[in-house]
């Protein structure tokens, strides 16, 4: 069995479009990762995540490059990687007349598992995701929260090796999207792999052992979370509200962006004192947090997360 | 590399769509809307032309299975996208449409089985008559499903869908002599009607229960026509879902 789960080399996408110019969804992304990581291609809207998931999927054929799922080439030979994957897809919906346990059980019986396994792994996956108490109810009654883990549930399931998820919580309220995440987390502990696409960075930094920065179509950093933040040049961040006229005064203490009129300056920790004195002195109000995987974002990608 | 259709999965895909349906009765109900209507109307207009209007009631009913299929492919794929989810696993895209297919076609049976003994009392027929009927059914279901399968995989969006569902309902459905006898259809166009699926169906399902009989030629027309359409749409409907299963 080889060590990575997945790897891609040079993957690179291209649409034909009637009429327009070809679009270079993705320009040679290369990755890896290993059994039993969970790891988040982080990006944009429109940066590459769906198209890359969807070739390691064997859902969309590549334009160049390779995809190896566990050895097995995924355009030359998608049906050896087919057993080994389960995927939810972006905004996926259970069968709305169906209930959560029959969405799960019937998916069990189509990849070819016996009736008894079937049925006890459809019991034990709904309670991991804690929808033992709707599991008999139509999906269509559900919350979007509850049909969202009905989707996990049923990758959750197969105990596929590999599994893939796109944005598994977009348009989710807080609490349901926490206990996606720990469904999630689960499914790790139990030995699969995970590649999941997010745009959301609290999401990436709460569930990926490694992250990959994707923008058009180009991978532009990978690391961890943390190791991502210290490549910003400092681990405090000071805002100072109305700081603006301060420009230069405050750039000298590390790696300053206006927004607003408010001056985000990155800096170390022995410097913090001196920048609030600073900003004090002047009558301004200023407030300090740690680093956070957006001001990373920004640094790499050069726009904001949720820059159109 | 040559192709060969891989079949297992099939029983436990119709079940699950078997399931669904069976979930919703309305659907079964209403499904028998369009020959209901025609028949009560034929009953008090013309009701000497029952007989046909039940045996192409039978024929429709079964086309109209195409409809729920179309629908049903595409719903699942654009607004569900639980296509993905499937053919990213070791079912077969081929045992994913006909299962579906046959699913749909289980769980709207109530209609058909209601029809077929009507017909029955109505139009006494022989066992070898019957059998002939029942093979005309399965051609017309299988055209129809292969079809509605095949263009469901055309649609980004499923506006765009609902009229084509109608449309060939419809125009192949109702417009040619299917609920009516072939005699009344124009004459100059009595081989156009023999060669398409429903009143092909009807054709032959009148002459094999004796109430319109047709002539060698017209027999030989018709059951070519509805042959060759049935398996020449299934072999490509069943390439084309292996095929659209992977985006180029």
């Amino acid at each position: 069995m080889p060590e990575d789960a997945l790897r891609a080399a040079e993957v690179r996408k291209t649409y034909r479009t009637r009429g327009g110019p070809p679009i270079e969804a993705l320009r040679g992304v290369s990755l890896s990762i290993r059994r039993g990581e969970r790891i988040a291609l982080l990006g944009r809207n429109g940066a590459g995540k769906t198209t890359f998931l969807r070739i390691a999927s064997t859902l969309l054929m590549p334009t160049g490059g390779t995809v190896e799922v566990l050895g097995h080439d995924v355009a030359a030979d998608p049906d050896s990687v087919r057993p080994l994957i389960a995927v939810v897809p972006q905004e996926g919906k259970p069968f709305f007349h169906l209930t959560p346990r029959e969405q799960v059980y019937a998916y069990l019986r189509a990849r070819g598992l016996p009736r008894d396994e079937a049925r006890d792994r459809t019991d034990q996956a709904l309670g991991q995701v804690g929808l033992e108490d709707v599991a008999d109810r139509l999906a269509i009654t559900l919350s979007g929260g509850q049909k969202q883990r009905t989707m996990v549930a049923t990758v959750l399931a197969t105990r596929a090796p590999l599994l893939f998820l796109d944005e598994p919580t977009i348009g989710l309220d807080p609490f349901a999207r926490r206990a996606v995440w720990e469904s999630l987390r689960q499914l790790t502990r139990e030995g699969s792999t995970i590649l999941l696409t997010t745009h959301y960075l609290d999401e990436a930094e709460a569930l990926a052992d490694r992250l990959y920065i994707v923008e058009e179509g180009r991978v532009l950093a990978e690391g961890t979370a943390e190791a991502l933040k210290h490549q910003v040049g400092g681990t405090i961040r000071v805002s100072v509200k109305d700081g603006a006229a301060l420009g230069d005064e405050l750039a000298a203490f590390g790696s300053a962006v206006s927004e607003d009129g408010t001056v985000h300056v990155v800096t170390t920790q022995a410097r913090v004192g001196e920048l609030v004195d600073l900003a004090m002195r002047q009558g301004l109000s200023a407030t300090v947090g740690p680093v956070t995987l957006e001001e990373a974002f920004l640094r790499v990608v050069g726009r904001s997360i949720d820059e159109e | 590399m040559a192709f060969i259709p891989r079949w297992r999965g099939t029983g436990v895909f119709l079940g699950t769509e078997l399931r669904m349906v069976l979930h919703d009765p309305l659907a079964i109900a209403s499904s028998a809307l369009v020959e209901g209507i025609l028949l009560v109307f034929v009953w008090v207009l013309a009701r000497d032309l029952l007989p046909f209007a039940l045996l192409g009631s039978l024929v429709y009913s079964l086309f109209l299975i195409g409809q729920f299929i179309l629908s049903e492919a595409a719903y699942i794929r654009i607004d569900h996208r639980l296509n993905e989810m499937y053919h990213a696993s070791p079912l077969s895209p081929e045992a994913y449409f006909l299962g579906m297919a046959s699913g749909l076609a289980v769980g709207f049976l109530p209609t058909t089985l209601v029809l077929f003994a009507l017909t029955l009392v109505l139009v006494p027929t022989s066992l070898a008559g019957l059998g002939a009927v029942l093979l005309v059914l399965l051609a017309v279901w299988t055209i129809s499903a292969s079809m509605a399968y095949t263009i469901s995989t055309l649609f980004k969006d499923m506006k765009a869908i609902w009229p084509w569902a109608s449309l060939i309902a419809n125009v192949l459905g109702v417009v040619p002599p299917v609920f009516y006898p072939l005699a009344l259809w124009p004459a100059e166009w009595r081989a156009l009607a023999l060669v398409l699926p429903t009143s092909a169906g009807a054709a032959l399902a009148g002459a094999a229960v004796g109430l319109q009989p047709l002539a060698a030629g017209e027999l030989l027309l018709a059951g070519a026509a509805l042959g060759l359409q049935a398996a020449g749409s299934f072999a490509f409907a069943t390439w084309w879902a292996r095929r659209s299963a992977r985006e180029a």
